[in-house]
């Protein structure tokens, strides 16, 4: 089983500056990240450190919000490209009617393997069904969609209008469809819970991070809110790793996984097979 | 007089590690073409040293080893947050604490273009908060 870091994004990476300099403003002044960058051997190395095998790298179309993708679909496509150890997961702006054609040659043309979406910083409602074509389509395509929730480092991004239960209605409409409630929606981690217990197509995901170390945010959520025997019991086929880098370092978001000390098989769960099961779920299955 | 400043880079692989740049010096040195003073090395960084020691593997684990039990990972920190001007988190408190520990520069005498060094003496770049691209500087300086 291949461990997964299910989000990545590549906003650190020199190579993409070297391919795609115009990046950067959109990187510092949307995305609100304003690091020096590093060699894609960094971001390699940082998996092994680790132990986690592939990783998705992510990105976010915020054209009709703020003029700008983060990282364009055949960008990143490009750079997923440069190493067997990523995945792709592609973004399409639901504000733009042209979005689920966009995600259908993302998939189909380009290879991406998922849709990454942030109503806060995308500026629309999850629930609004001027959004549900990209949904429909995404379903179509059997592919996951994870959403950005709760709270955003985004500078533009405003954490109210991300509420995981604004996803309730996108969950029972396509029952089918793979949602992943990105950081439980903190501070919403209840209404991301309420979700994953009652929706099997529900999952959220491990990058919990507000403040103090991972290794205590992410036990704060699943060992003090949740309790870990609620994870035994009803998530562990529905929690995937997810490390939000560069936002922190996956070892540190993969040791505070380790750390919670749940049972092996929930752990390789978490790990791995979850997210190989929403990877390779098929078309309309 | 001369000053020439040499900036070399090495990808680090390990959270923590050290990294052995004797020779990387003393070819910096070799080059400069300066024959009497003094060759400074000095990291670039926050959360990395540079040191010297014995190259031996298990010299280099007791150190390691020494600096995890001075500085651990887990502590009653401030500097584990969301740092705004980075836009990440900064969680790094004990990399930092431990490269105060280590020193961030160590001086050698040059005599005759060569880099004068003790039999045992190793010269490491310590990585504190890897895997990391990280740069340092070696300076010649002298006649």
């Amino acid at each position: 089983m291949a461990v997964i870091d299910f989000r990545t994004y590549p906003v650190q990476v020199k190579e993409l500056y070297d391919h795609s300099p115009g990046l950067r403003a959109p990187v510092r002044d949307i995305f609100g990240f304003y690091c020096s960058s590093q060699p894609l051997l960094t971001l390699i190395r940082q998996l092994d450190a680790a132990g986690v095998d592939k990783a998705v790298l992510a990105t976010l179309d915020c054209t009709t919000a703020h003029g700008a993708a983060i990282v364009p679909n055949d960008v990143l496509a490009h750079l997923v490209g440069q190493s067997d150890r990523l995945l792709g997961f592609a973004s399409v702006d639901p504000n733009d009617t042209a979005a689920p054609a966009a995600l259908d040659h993302a998939v189909g043309t380009l290879g991406l393997r998922g849709l990454n979406l942030d109503p806060a910083l995308q500026r629309f409602r999850a629930d609004d069904e001027r959004a549900f074509p990209v949904y429909e389509k995404a379903d179509a395509l059997g592919i996951p969609v994870t959403f950005q929730m709760g709270l955003n480092w985004a500078p533009r991004a405003r954490i109210a209008d991300a509420r995981p239960l604004d996803l309730e209605a996108v969950a029972a409409t396509f029952p089918k469809l793979r949602i992943v409630v990105a950081h439980c929606g903190w501070p919403y981690t209840m209404e991301a819970l309420a979700l994953a217990v009652k929706y099997p197509n529900v999952f959220l995901d491990t990058a919990i991070l507000f403040s103090g170390r991972p290794e205590s945010s992410v036990a704060a959520v699943f060992a003090g809110q949740y309790g870990l025997d609620v994870v035994e019991a009803s998530l562990r086929e529905r929690i995937v790793f997810a490390s939000d880098y560069p936002r922190v370092d996956p070892k540190r978001v993969a040791r505070a996984v380790r750390m919670l000390g749940l049972r092996p098989l929930t752990e390789k769960m978490i790990f791995g097979e979850n997210a190989e099961s929403l990877l390779n779920r098929k078309p309309n299955q | 007089m001369k000053s020439v400043v040499k900036r070399l880079a090495v990808d680090t692989e390990r959270d923590v590690e050290l990294i052995n740049i004797t020779d990387k010096v003393k070819e910096a040195v070799a080059e400069s073409g300066v024959r009497n003073g003094i060759v400074y090395v000095t990291t670039m960084h926050t959360t990395s040293g540079i040191t010297v020691n014995e190259g031996l593997p298990d010299v280099e684990a007791d150190l390691l080893s020494l600096l995890e039990r001075l500085a651990p990972e887990f502590g009653d920190y401030r500097h584990q947050r969301f740092l705004p001007s980075d836009g990440q988190m900064a969680v790094n408190s004990c990399s930092h604490q431990r490269s105060l520990l280590t020193g961030m520069q160590v001086a050698f005498p040059i005599e005759d273009g060569v880099t004068v060094l003790g039999a045992r003496q190793t010269i490491y770049f310590a990585e504190f908060d890897g895997p990391l691209h990280r740069e340092y500087v070696v300076h010649a300086f002298g006649d």
